[in-house]
């Protein structure tokens, strides 16, 4: 399925049957089987002999799956990660280009005795420092294997690593947001969140609050953003989708696009506003990431379907 | 269970580099002039944690020999009330200044009119040339960077990678406007230097470093304002990122050594972090809550580490103190 689309990626304990068991009728595009943070260091041997039954109950309903591992125990979590149903290897607090060579030539290795398409696998690392931030476009360089960005702003390490305390009323990751949001793109990598959205009370459970970062994701072409809670699902998948009036505004400006291009010109107006090869870059764009969403949702509907009548036998 | 019950490893605690967070405690840096008759009253009275010596050169007569004369005692003057002492370095001419007025007592030296990674290269050379002459341990001298130009936000990266001796940058908001273009009023509503300070804050940390500054508008207009305003620039300042302020006003050391910190009642609550943490830990838990917030591994790493800032800066104030009872016996 196309992993392109994860509007909401959602991070489950496998360990914990009330969350893995019930995962995939969220309705989330991805799962982030977590093997880090959510993981007790005592509990960090049986989560690993979970993950393989773990991946299969998140994909049920049609989601993409993510499996974050540890950085200090990349060799002991990769073996146990990576499987058959596995999208992307989320590689946390990467900093160095040889970090993510180590973990490519891994994951190579598990793909082919595992009968896994070699590079199919995607890697994702996970800038959580300023050292990470610094070195962002050697770290999407590092290796051949598919990258995505994730971070450079919020986040409990890169405010440990800046030395702040979070949640203030004002963006603390100025430069670290952007400047890895930015390096992403030179490299044609998507990168997930890096817009500033002001939540003082720190809590991750209120839907408003996602309702409002979807928006600002939105306004500025970030279409992917992370959860830690299913009451965030919804609000993301639905204000990072376009709109009926979106879809329909870039139809529009193509239609006028093209034929303002049979009469050789290449700016003019539509409904009052200034449309050129800027504007009909932009509605494609909207277009294809329109299809790509209704894909996906597509496929989730189909799987979930599938999924229930299963339970229902 | 109080602060003092938990236990030294736990409160003896680095980043996940093992760096600790901030590498220095430096709240406070006041500058000084060598020249002034009172620098020691001002200096012991200061309670800044580090202060700039700056110097005029003299006219008619040779300003090296001068220098060398005088700086010593200066140096010593300066360090009478604990702060660590540093000599501030005009780039253009930084070779002669350096042989001029490093000796042994000061931390480092603080660059100014720093325009790329070279400057930084060729004044860490000069530095180990005179750490030999003048009998200082090797490599133990340090170099700050006060960033007042365009060239040394362009370059940052490379001048904190420029030599094992960066250490800090700190903000000439004044001088880095100007050289900017940039109007010397604040009459804007956000801080139009948000991204840079934020780039040299990010940069300086990643080399396991730290930036001074201030919150705008004060990093402007640099004001002796009340201490209310004060306090709420300080501890924006530092939710920005900076680990202290150089002062322009003796008024404003108390509000950044108490600003730049986590404060007692941070502390207090690291400690219960700390401690619901383990015990959650005990019972086979990843995370548990604390007055309606989850505590899981990256919160309670922060816990540490910021009851070890706080340890660390509560240590510097004691330092101090030591050093003024032991001057004023």
């Amino acid at each position: 399925m196309n992993n392109r689309v994860s509007r909401c990626a959602m991070f489950v304990t496998p360990t914990n049957p009330r969350f893995i068991d019930k995962a995939w009728t969220r309705g989330g595009d991805v799962y982030i089987l977590d093997m880090e943070d959510s993981i007790a260091p005592a509990e960090k041997q049986r989560c690993r002999t979970l993950m393989r039954e773990s991946i299969e109950k998140a994909k049920k309903g049609g989601a993409s799956v993510y499996i974050r591992i540890n950085k200090p125990f990349v060799d002991a979590d990769l073996p146990y990660a990576v499987w058959p149903g596995v999208d992307r290897i989320m590689l946390p607090k990467t900093e160095t280009i040889e970090e993510l060579q180590h973990a490519h030539e891994i994951i190579l290795r598990l793909e082919k005795e595992r009968g896994i398409p070699l590079g199919s696998i995607e890697l994702s690392p996970m800038i959580e420092s300023a050292l990470g931030a610094v070195n962002i476009c050697e770290l999407l360089d590092a290796t051949p294997r598919k990258n995505w960005s994730q971070g450079g702003a919020n986040g409990y390490d890169m405010a440990v690593n800046l030395g702040i305390e979070m949640f203030a009323d004002f963006d603390q990751y100025a430069f670290p947001g952007a400047y890895v949001a930015l390096g992403a793109m030179t490299r044609n990598v998507e990168s997930v969140g890096a817009v500033f959205v002001p939540n003082t009370s720190g809590r991750v459970d209120q839907s408003d609050q996602a309702a409002k970062q979807a928006a600002a994701l939105h306004s500025a072409g970030i279409q992917h953003a992370g959860a830690l809670h299913p009451a965030f699902i919804e609000p993301l998948i639905t204000g990072l989708s376009p709109t009926t009036k979106e879809t329909a505004w870039a139809n529009a400006v193509i239609e006028a696009f093209d034929e303002l291009t049979d009469v050789g010109e290449s700016v003019g107006k539509l409904n009052g506003r200034v449309i050129d090869t800027y504007e009909n870059a932009m509605a494609k764009r909207t277009l294809k990431w329109a299809s790509d969403c209704a894909d996906k949702d597509a496929y989730k509907a189909r799987s979930m379907t599938n999924a229930l009548a299963d339970q229902a036998t | 269970m109080n602060k003092q019950s938990i236990q030294p490893e736990a409160r003896n605690h680095s980043n996940a580099d093992g760096k600790v967070v901030p590498k220095f405690i430096r709240r406070s840096i006041f500058a000084l002039s060598i020249d002034d008759p009172q620098l020691e009253q001002k200096a012991y009275a200061s309670w800044a944690d580090a202060i700039i010596l700056d110097f005029t050169k003299a006219l008619g007569r040779d300003w090296q020999a001068d220098l060398k004369n005088r700086m010593p005692a200066a140096i010593c003057a300066a360090a009478t009330g604990g702060a660590e002492i540093f000599i501030r370095i005009n780039q253009d001419f930084s070779l002669a200044e350096l042989d001029a007025t490093v000796f042994t007592g000061i931390s480092g030296v603080v660059l100014k009119s720093v325009k790329e990674p070279e400057d930084i290269v060729t004044v860490s050379q000069c530095l180990d040339a005179l750490e030999v002459s003048r009998g200082i341990e090797t490599g133990f001298l340090e170099i700050d960077v006060e960033v007042d130009k365009a060239g040394a936000v362009w370059h940052s990266l490379e001048i904190a990678r420029a030599s094992q001796r960066f250490g800090i940058f700190l903000i000439n908001e004044h001088a880095l406007s100007s050289d900017l273009g940039m109007q010397s009023e604040p009459e804007l509503d956000f801080d139009p230097l948000e991204y840079i300070k934020s780039q040299l804050i990010t940069v300086a940390t990643s080399v396991g470093g730290q930036a001074l500054g201030m919150s705008y508008p004060l990093s402007l207009t640099q004001e002796n304002v009340s201490g209310d305003a004060l306090e709420t620039a300080v501890r924006r300042a530092r939710d920005t990122g900076f680990k202290g302020a150089v002062c322009p006003h003796a008024s404003w050391i108390k509000f950044c050594n108490e600003g730049f910190r986590p404060s007692t009642d941070e502390a207090d609550y690291y400690v219960k972090v700390i401690e619901v943490f383990a015990e959650g830990l005990s019972r086979g838990m990843a995370s548990v809550p604390l007055e309606g917030k989850m505590i899981d591994v990256p919160v309670d790493v922060r816990a540490k580490v910021y009851l070890n800032w706080a340890d660390r800066a509560q240590a510097r104030d004691q330092a101090k103190a030591q050093a003024h009872e032991k001057e004023s016996s």
